[in-house]
């Protein structure tokens, strides 16, 4: 075994044994017991360092491979490291985009304004104006965020991996462990890996993001200087505002918070449901209250897709949970590819209807409450939850915290509704939508007539 | 069957008072001036049924113009040229992801280059 396969090795040992001390061992009730797993899990990767806590952060949006607890308690995360020194970062960015950043910016700060475990980012001005994607033109001397993979980290995450794929393959071999599928697991997860440490990609994401909001003037999206772009470095506007720790200044200033957490809360509805494509990892750090009051997004580094079929099921969705009908939002569902066993259906809905009225039917709304039981109800059932559902559910929660952290009594069941009720409206008013159902229903209507 | 006949004379009637009320309604919001909608719920009804009642009128040229032939009206025209102009945005973007594209890897070539010379 290797040095860093014997570290691991030695840090999943010690968090197994405090797991195990935390649940008592084994002898506390279970949700006790998954949450001392779930936060043992949640040490050991941060022990770990990168390839460890971006798996964590990766496995937080994917409730459909673990358990809420253990979504709950991995997006706590902390991702805090220390700083790479400057010269480090400079060769980085000498080698990608071909000479050093005094040459390529008007200026470049030695000290970085953000570091994690992949990248740390660092503020500079424009040497020449660029004209983005959009259209927008960004000044010489306007501000951008460099944005630079620390060296290392991609060789650091192949060995890491190299290890990992070892002991999947050995737990392949065992039938307990076989039935997570832990090869294909590590395999899906290497490919979100490898997506994240691409700066392009998250780059076109927020492109392709500013387009579709392009008609919102409350939405601000970064341009990306793609001059200045590379596989690992990433230079695009700076948003100057007010963390989402900060916005009592922001209302000092004149902010409405309210309006914005309603009006994101929209946002997040139409990137579902109209365009197909959303942030998945809206946490607090990757939104930003602009100087003039928009929503500034940014790290656009893990996006959830929907398909047109699949927009129109969520949109059902919702609004079925929206109006407490647990029939409905289950047969939406099954849309969504969620198998219900006849069996297990009546418990389930019967399930899910006290779930609705213990979170949803009160003011505000707890979206997040609602949502952990019901993961919990499938997982009691033995109910696999399909890969899309899993995390939009998941961005859904994070969706509910931002807002909440934006204005604590916003609730997101209400401040949805009028967005995707309209949405189901015309939905049903689609004139090829009115051909197909209106037969079956004048038929039904004559039926109960002539009864 | 008699009873079923007095259902269905029911229904007429309805049909037709509501029909009656209609036509009045119209009549009446055609004749408010804007900012009359907001002065009660009354005249916010008299005006939607004017206004439902001029989509309709637009809504049946149009079919009857599509079933002749002719060119298309004021309306029908209006979404085309939204669609026009979406598509066009969407290519346009398609475009200029595109020059994104081809000027991040010019650099990556440059900076090859600049790394061999070295």
């Amino acid at each position: 075994m290797s040095a860093r396969g014997r570290a691991i090795a030695a840090v999943a040992l010690r968090s197994g044994a405090s797991a195990a001390w935390r649940s008592g061992l084994g002898l506390r009730p279970r949700a006790e017991r998954r949450r001392a797993v779930a936060r043992a899990l949640r040490l050991a990767c941060e022990a770990l360092g990168p390839t460890f806590i971006k798996l964590g952060q990766l496995a937080s949006v994917r409730p459909d491979l673990v358990t809420p607890e253990m979504v709950f308690e991995l997006e706590r995360l902390q991702d805090r490291v220390p700083a790479v020194p400057v010269d480090a970062i400079r060769d980085v960015i000498r080698r990608e985009l071909g000479a050093a950043p005094e040459h390529l910016f008007a200026s470049f700060d030695p000290e970085p304004i953000a570091t994690a475990s992949i990248a740390q980012v660092h503020e500079a001005t424009l040497a020449a104006p660029y004209r983005s994607v959009n259209g927008r033109l960004l000044g010489a001397g306007a501000r951008v965020a460099v944005k630079v993979v620390r060296p290392g980290v991609a060789r650091l995450i192949a060995d890491d991996l190299a290890v990992a794929r070892r002991w999947a393959e050995r737990a392949e071999r065992m039938r307990w462990l076989a039935r997570w599928g832990p090869n294909a697991l590590l395999r899906e997860f290497e490919s979100s890996l490898a997506r994240e440490l691409d700066l392009r990609v998250e780059g076109r994401v927020g492109d392709r993001f500013a387009f579709d909001f392009a008609d919102d003037p409350l939405v601000m999206v970064p341009a990306v200087v793609w001059t200045h772009t590379t596989r690992s470095v990433l230079t695009s506007e700076f948003v100057d505002g007010w963390l989402l720790s900060e916005l009592g200044e922001a209302e000092r200033a004149g902010i409405d918070a309210r309006a914005l957490a309603t009006h994101g809360a929209e946002v997040f509805m139409r990137q579902v449901l109209v365009f197909g494509r959303y942030h998945a990892d809206l946490h607090p750090a990757n939104l930003i209250v602009t100087r003039d009051g928009r929503i500034g997004y940014i790290d656009f580094g893990i996006a959830g897709r929907t398909t047109p079929p699949q927009r129109q099921a969520i949109a059902q969705v919702l609004v079925a949970t929206a109006y407490g009908d647990a029939d409905r939002a289950l047969r939406a569902s099954r849309a969504l590819g969620l198998e219900v066993p006849e069996a297990v259906e009546p418990a389930l809905r019967r399930g899910v209807a006290r779930l609705m009225r213990a979170h949803l039917a009160r003011s505000p709304a707890d979206v997040r409450g609602f949502v952990t039981g019901f993961l919990g109800l499938l997982a009691e059932h033995r109910i696999a939850i399909p890969e899309g559902y899993g995390m939009l559910v998941k961005a859904l929660v994070t969706v509910e915290g931002v807002a909440r952290a934006i204005d604590p009594d916003i609730d997101l069941i209400e401040a949805s509704k009028p967005f995707t009720t309209r949405l189901v409206a015309e939905q049903l008013l689609r004139p090829e939508r009115l051909r197909e159902r209106l037969p079956a229903a004048l038929r039904a209507a004559l039926a109960e007539l002539m009864a | 069957m008699r009873d079923v006949l007095r259902f269905l004379a029911a229904w007429a009637l309805v049909h037709e008072s509501a029909d009656e009320g209609w036509r009045a309604a119209v009549t009446r919001g055609a004749g408010l001036s804007p900012g009359d909608l907001e002065r009660g719920p009354d005249d916010f009804v008299d005006g939607l049924a004017a206004l439902v009642d001029a989509e309709k009128e637009r809504l049946k040229r149009e079919l009857a113009a599509d079933g002749a032939g002719v060119a298309p009206t004021e309306g029908a025209s209006d979404r085309r040229d939204a669609d026009l102009t979406a598509a066009l945005e969407a290519v346009r973007f398609d475009l200029a992801e595109l020059r994104g594209r081809i000027e991040s890897l010019q650099t990556s070539v440059d900076a090859l280059h600049a790394e061999r010379d070295d």
